[in-house]
Order: structure tokens, then C-alpha cells, then sequence
């Protein structure tokens, strides 16, 4: 990790470690998953809409980057974008191919990723409020 | 970028089952109409959707989108015959023209379009829920 770089503070190794970068990243998914299954069961009813998601290869490039070792340089470019979901076919006679059930439950499980997600967040900026006060409150 | 994220997409939807709503309410209040201004039994609306670009990202592809109503069109097949010749508006032979609403259609539209409308309301709920969540980070 670069600790000495110019016109960086002290704290940045802590908003630098894999965890907290990881966490911010990931963080950024669910928002954007939650725009899209808003977009989803919005258009539930439309007819040919085809269901959008997180591209796959967001968390692939994470995880390369991850066993790179280094995730905290480059990983600015690594941005989660919505696709077209091909996977998902359609049932219905009009070609719309959403499954409300599928989605809210796609909704309930990103909720409890961004709870857990956050959390993660706030444990890590408290830690570092703890390293300088010396108090836990 | 909104604060919570994809209301707005949420907020047209809830827009267009009301609309939905709306329209089975007319159609079910106007199931005997068989007079109406432009002459005629009454004739079954339908609400149809489609999707407004709400936000592109240019070449990746998927692009986000919510929903409008497209148009309200109206319903042409004909309305069932009825024999009863003490009604005004029957033919000289006796029959009424009713109107081509039919009541189990309209229910099944009711609660399609009611139970839309509460997913996308726990869609809103849900958002809000991750907004406040994000704005506790660090407390």
C-alpha cells in the first residue's frame, strides 16, 4: 500500500485497506441493482420490456483485482453498469420478460447487502475515530 | 442522481396503475351505460404502457427506464344483445345493445393493477430504508 504518497493524509491507509474499498465498491452496486429493480417492477407490466441488472463482470473484475492483490489502485474504473439481463426468459405472451416475485425478493436480499454494507463502513470510520480519541463513544 | 435511489422510476409507476385503476373504476361504474354523448352503448376502455428513457449510459447497453401510459385506447368488439323492448334505448325489434364491459375482466385488471401498485410502493419503502441507511454511515 502507498503510505507515503504526496498530499495524502495519514488516515488514507485506512480508507485504502481492501475491506473499506471493497465495501465503498460494493456499496455502489446495490444502489445502482436498486435502480434497477425499481426499473424492473416499474415496467412489470410493459409490454417486450426486458429486465436490466448489474453487469456480471463488475464483481469479476473486483475479484481479479482482489487476487492482484492491490485493490485500491485502478479500481476507480471499476464501475458497476446496467445490462440487458439475457438470462431471463420471458413467459408471456407480450415478451416482457419480469417476475415481480423474483424481483422483490432480488430487493429484500440487496437491502440486507447494503445494510450489511454500511455497517461495515461505519465500523471502519469508528475504529478510526476510536485510534484518535481513545474513546469507544 | 436522486438521494433515494430510483424514485423517481418509482413514482411513474405508481402514475400509471392509478391511471390503470382509474380506468377499471370507469369501466365498471359504466357496465349498463348503454346511452353515452357520442351516441352508443358505452365502450370499454384499455390502458396501455410502455417505457420512457429515464437515464442512458450511452454504449454499456442497459439503460434505466420507467413507465408511462402509452395511450387509453377503446375496446371495438361489440357488446352483447339483450331482448327488452321496455327499454329506451332498445331497436325496434326489441333489442339493447350493452355495453362490451365485462365485470370478471375488470376485477382481474383491479387487482393486477393494485397489486402492482403495492410492489412498486414496498419498492419506495425499501429505497427510502437504504437513503437513511447511507446517511447513518458513521454514526
Amino acid at each position: 500500500m502507498n503510505v507515503a504518497l504526496v498530499g495524502h493524509t495519514m488516515v488514507d491507509p485506512i480508507f485504502q485497506s481492501d475491506n473499506y474499498v471493497l465495501a465503498r465498491k460494493l456499496l455502489d452496486a446495490a444502489v445502482v441493482r436498486q435502480e434497477a429493480i425499481a426499473a424492473n417492477i416499474a415496467n412489470a407490466e410493459t409490454p417486450g420490456y426486458r429486465r436490466v441488472d448489474v453487469a456480471p463482470d463488475f464483481a469479476e473484475q473486483l475479484k481479479a483485482r482482489l487476487a492482484a492483490g492491490d485493490l485500491s489502485t485502478e479500481s476507480a474504473a471499476i464501475k458497476p453498469r446496467l445490462i440487458e439481463d439475457a438470462s431471463a426468459r420471458s413467459l408471456r405472451p407480450d415478451g416482457n420478460s419480469v417476475e415481480i416475485e423474483h424481483e422483490l425478493l432480488a430487493m429484500n436480499r440487496n437491502s440486507v447487502e447494503h445494510e450489511y454494507l454500511t455497517e461495515i463502513i461505519s465500523q471502519n470510520i469508528k475504529q478510526l475515530k476510536m485510534a484518535i480519541t481513545g474513546r469507544t463513544g | 442522481m436522486n438521494l433515494i435511489s430510483g424514485i423517481d422510476i418509482t413514482a411513474s409507476a405508481l402514475a400509471a396503475q392509478k391511471t390503470r385503476l382509474d380506468i377499471v373504476a370507469q369501466n365498471i361504474a359504466n357496465a349498463q351505460t348503454t346511452r353515452t354523448a357520442s351516441g352508443g352503448p358505452y365502450q370499454r376502455q384499455v390502458v396501455s404502457f410502455e417505457t420512457e428513457l429515464i437515464r442512458s449510459q450511452g454504449s454499456a447497453g442497459g439503460a434505466l427506464q420507467s413507465v408511462r401510459v402509452a395511450q387509453v385506447s377503446t375496446d371495438r368488439s361489440p357488446g352483447q344483445q339483450v331482448y327488452n323492448p321496455q327499454h329506451p334505448d332498445a331497436t325496434a325489434d326489441g333489442l339493447v345493445t350493452m355495453p362490451n364491459v365485462n365485470l370478471s375482466q375488470e376485477m382481474v385488471d383491479l387487482i393486477t393493477a393494485s397489486r402492482t401498485y403495492e410492489a412498486n410502493l414496498s419498492v419506495a419503502k425499501n429505497a427510502r430504508m437504504m437513503a437513511t441507511r447511507t446517511l447513518e454511515i458513521g454514526k
